[in-house]
């Protein structure tokens, strides 16, 4: 009788719903750290971070806020990935 | 063929007077007019009939956002390496401008106010204690968030996380530019952060909940 019960609630009981915005805050939430490098001070090293990447070297291990910062902000990640395809190309 | 330099003589010649800075800027523009399609072809189609303009409007402005900043390179890097990294950050800028320049983002210029749909969980499959639980656990979430953030915090979290918006034009719309605008993001996350941890509420738990499965 009690499972019929439960089976009656789940059927007629509304979908939870919430605010669109929890599920991404939530996932942005688990990679903040106290310390973050700022746009501006990612782009002053940039540079550096791609080279060392092209040289075959572990740029994340040696530069780990660089990264984190790459990993939490789609801008940079964006520049720092067009700026390797602009470094593929032989001078 | 374009001749090899190193930084200083990239340098020694942009800085002189007359043919050697001429012919460093020819070649700089020579150098950028091969690497900028590989990286913009990602963005925009090199059949696009806006592509080649967008290339040399790119190379102009990166030109003479060198030559102005020069005294601000400090060899780290090759200079070639740093010249791209300044064309990459116009080239974006303008092609993030173009594709979001009429998408309208809720609550950041005092614009219309448009309902946006909930997230709503599949139900199919928890149980109905779980669902109460799971309840219980949205409830205290939005009232952190409510009481956390901002509502100008709230309309650049929709815009950013919600819509995909870039940075640079979120911050443009709210008057301030991409690097304060992460760091207010940066502090309202820690803020959450730390107000989730005191209320004894494990990211890990919630992150479970909001999985899908």
């Amino acid at each position: 009788m009690k499972h019929f019960l439960d089976w009656l609630k789940q059927i007629f009981s509304p979908p939870l719903q919430t605010d669109p915005l929890l599920p991404p805050l939530i996932r942005s939430l688990a990679d903040t750290k106290e310390r973050e490098l700022t746009c501006d001070e990612v782009h002053a090293l940039l540079d550096q971070f791609a080279e060392a990447v092209r040289r075959g070297e572990d740029a994340a291990r040696l530069m780990p806020l660089i990264q984190a910062h790459l990993d939490m902000c789609p801008d940079c990640r964006e520049e720092y990935e067009t700026l390797l395809h602009m470094m593929s190309v032989p001078d | 063929m374009i001749p090899k330099r190193d930084n200083a003589h990239w340098l020694n010649d942009l800085q002189s007077p007359g043919e050697a800075r001429e012919s460093a800027l020819s070649d700089l523009m020579s150098l950028l007019q091969r690497a900028l399609p590989a990286g913009l072809s990602h963005w925009l189609s090199p059949d696009n009939p806006l592509f080649e303009d967008l290339i040399a409007d790119v190379i102009q402005e990166t030109l003479m956002r060198v030559i102005n900043n020069l005294h601000t390179f400090e060899g780290r890097s090759q200079f070639t390496t740093w010249a791209y990294k300044i064309a990459v950050r116009v080239a974006l800028n303008e092609l993030r401008h173009r594709r979001w320049k009429n998408v309208s983002m809720d609550g950041l210029e005092g614009g219309d106010e448009n309902e946006t749909s909930l997230f709503e969980f599949p139900s199919t499959e928890v149980s109905p204690e779980a669902a109460v639980e799971r309840g219980d656990m949205l409830a205290i979430l939005q009232r952190i968030l409510a009481e956390e953030l901002t509502e100008k915090q709230r309309a650049a979290m929709n815009a950013l996380m919600l819509q995909g918006a870039p940075l640079e034009e979120v911050a443009q719309r709210m008057g301030t530019n991409r690097n304060a605008l992460y760091k207010l993001m940066h502090d309202a996350r820690l803020r959450l952060k730390k107000r989730l941890a005191r209320e004894g509420l494990s990211i890990e738990e919630l992150l479970d909940m909001f999985s899908n499965k």
